[in-house]
């Protein structure tokens, strides 16, 4: 069974091999690490809004280096026009009065938020400071995360399909069905290869965007939650291939699950739009173990780990259905 | 070597495409099961081959019931020749059945060089990818493929298909060779020559039914009109007269010069094939 297991396992790199899968996993790599270090950074240290005071009474003495002050109401007017992001705060009054030249309710709130923390920075707020790590930091770990997430969902799921529909399509896997080996053995060295690629890929990609020190320190949880993911994946676009007839369709289905699956996680996790059903979504619950992975906070809960094994179980004998069905099919 | 008790099979409830096969298949015998498109033919090998379960009846192979003997076991006494050259076309024909061979016991296991030599491969094809190959030649790495490991079972979909003439009397020739070494042969073809050469009796099965079962020349015979086709010359003019057998016992019944040809009605396999299945080839 080992024998046949390595047979199987060897052909598959060679087929990956032969598909580029490995080169587009190295570029993947380079643009990633790339636009974390050289463009990510760079783009969140800038300056979220512009921030501008009128203050006819002079009631602010000290102000942050960060506020723009204007010497009339007109001219408020007229930087926001110009800079539609930018907040601007009336103090002609003596009591603060915010005005945006346009956004939404949320948004809005943010901005308003941010502007009345600049201008009573000094006194009145005073942020608790959690955690360790430098913004800069805090910032690689998160940009990571998120494209290791992608690079698994999205390149691994696609990259599986691209490998067993060139199968499907030369007809060896109704070869395989008539070799003297074991049929369970095709799916689990198909896993095996991604498995192992998807972890060899979050080492490198952890290595080169959080540093050596702080790898070794995350990475055995950062492993654990990309190997689920990676299983949950690669038998889902196992499954996928197998039951649909074309890459057409596949094509069709893998943009489904990009829209159900990615959309709905990054807005909930990354920004302030919360969906009440979103603790119930599984990729919600891996996406958020692979993110606490990265801030050295790893999931203990058992129930994640024996949901986790079930879905992987469930999935597994629905593809070794759909494979049967795969091989008993006419030319 | 195989034993088929009314076998009956169904994919899901209401559509029966078996009904009740039973046919025998003995040792180092080259047994060929004709039948049109869509009649059971492939369903039946498939669950000859394992690949299908959930059947009725009994089928037995090597002397064990069917649902017995699908272990690794089984799958290193048998070889499948497929319809359709199913082949890693970016691998080439070596690399290709280095990989198929590489799952049996390498004592079972013959020469790949020697198995392409007898198909008569081109050499200066064996290291390229198979993608760049014709489908004559996908077929003689595929025969290769079904042919390495020895099999004492081997199952054959449409052989010829996709060969020119000399490829077919090739393939001919080496599927008798396999008859020599006492390998029994399941041949599922619509080549009704191939049918005729090979085999040592067939069947037609249509419908999910087998309608005739027996060896070629009986079932030619069975049908005969007994009757032949006289061409002569008689007085300078060409003619044609067809007789019954019986009369011909006494010598050629009718005046004439000169016996140009005698063609015997006897049918073909191929007539046979459209009386017993009610369906043409295609």
């Amino acid at each position: 069974m080992w024998k046949s297991f390595c047979i199987l396992f060897k052909k598959d790199c060679q087929m990956m091999i032969a598909g580029k899968f490995f080169l587009v996993a190295v570029g993947s790599l380079l643009i990633y690490t790339l636009f974390i270090n050289f463009g990510y950074i760079n783009f969140m240290n800038m300056q979220l809004y512009n921030v501008y005071l009128y203050d006819p009474q002079g009631t602010q003495q000290e102000v942050s280096e960060r506020i723009c002050p204007v010497s009339s109401l007109e001219e408020l007017e007229t930087v926001l026009l110009a800079d539609t992001n930018g907040v601007g705060i009336d103090l002609s009054s003596g009591t603060p009065n915010i005005i945006l030249y346009y956004g939404s309710k949320k948004v809005d709130k943010h901005r308003a938020d941010y502007a009345s923390l600049l201008l009573y920075s000094s006194d009145k707020y005073t942020a608790q400071i959690v955690g360790t790590n430098t913004t800069k930091l805090k910032q690689q770990k998160e940009m990571s995360c998120e494209l290791l997430f992608i690079e698994i969902v999205a390149v691994g799921f696609l990259g599986i399909a691209s490998v067993l529909f060139k199968e499907k399509q030369m007809g060896v896997i109704r070869v395989h069905a008539v070799l003297p080996l074991k049929k369970s053995l095709f799916i689990l060295s198909k896993l095996a290869v991604f498995l192992v690629s998807d972890l060899v890929f979050a080492v490198l990609l952890t290595l080169l965007n959080v540093g050596f020190f702080d790898t070794i320190h995350i990475l055995p949880a950062v492993l654990v939650q990309t190997a689920i993911l990676s299983l949950i994946m690669a038998l889902m676009g196992f499954g996928c291939t197998m039951l649909l007839n074309d890459f057409k369709q596949f094509s069709l289905a893998y943009l489904i699950i990009a829209l159900f699956v990615a959309t709905p996680i990054f807005l909930s996790a990354n920004t302030s739009i919360k969906m009440a059903w979103i603790d119930w979504h599984p990729f919600y619950q891996v996406y958020m173990g692979l993110k606490n992975a990265y801030f050295g906070v790893p999931v203990t809960s058992p129930v994640y780990y024996i949901c986790s094994a079930c879905g992987i179980a469930v999935l597994f004998v629905i593809v070794q259905i759909a494979f049967h069905k795969e091989m008993g099919k006419e030319g | 070597m195989i034993e088929v008790k009314n076998l009956t099979f169904s994919y899901g409830k209401d559509k029966q495409v078996l009904h009740s096969l039973n046919f025998v298949v003995g040792d180092g015998e080259i047994f060929g099961f004709l039948g049109p498109n869509g009649s059971g033919k492939s369903t039946t090998q498939k669950i000859l081959t394992g690949i299908l379960k959930g059947h009725g009846g009994t089928v037995s192979l090597f002397g064990q019931d069917i649902s017995m003997v699908h272990t690794q076991d089984f799958f290193q006494k048998i070889g499948v020749l497929f319809e359709f050259p199913y082949l890693y076309a970016n691998l080439s024909a070596i690399d290709n059945l280095k990989y198929f061979s590489s799952f049996y016991p390498a004592k079972q296991l013959r020469d790949i060089g020697e198995v392409l030599e007898e198909l008569e491969f081109k050499s200066d094809f064996l290291k390229k990818p198979v993608s760049s190959y014709s489908k004559g030649m996908r077929q003689r790495v595929s025969m290769a493929r079904a042919l390495i490991s020895n099999p004492q079972l081997l199952f054959l979909d449409e052989p010829t298909s996709g060969l020119d003439p000399t490829g077919a009397v090739l393939f001919r020739k080496i599927i008798e060779e396999e008859r020599r070494k006492g390998t029994t042969v399941f041949l599922t073809t619509h080549n009704m020559l191939d049918a005729d050469l090979l085999c040592d009796r067939v069947a037609f099965i249509t419908n999910g039914n087998i309608v005739a079962l027996d060896t070629p020349k009986r079932l030619k015979e069975q049908n005969s009109r007994r009757r032949v086709v006289v061409s002569y010359l008689y007085q300078g003019r060409r003619e044609e007269k067809t007789i019954e057998i019986p009369e011909l016992e006494a010598g050629i019944p009718f005046l004439h010069d000169e016996i140009l040809s005698i063609h015997s009605e006897e049918p073909t396999l191929e007539d046979m094939f459209i009386q017993y299945t009610g369906r043409g080839l295609s």
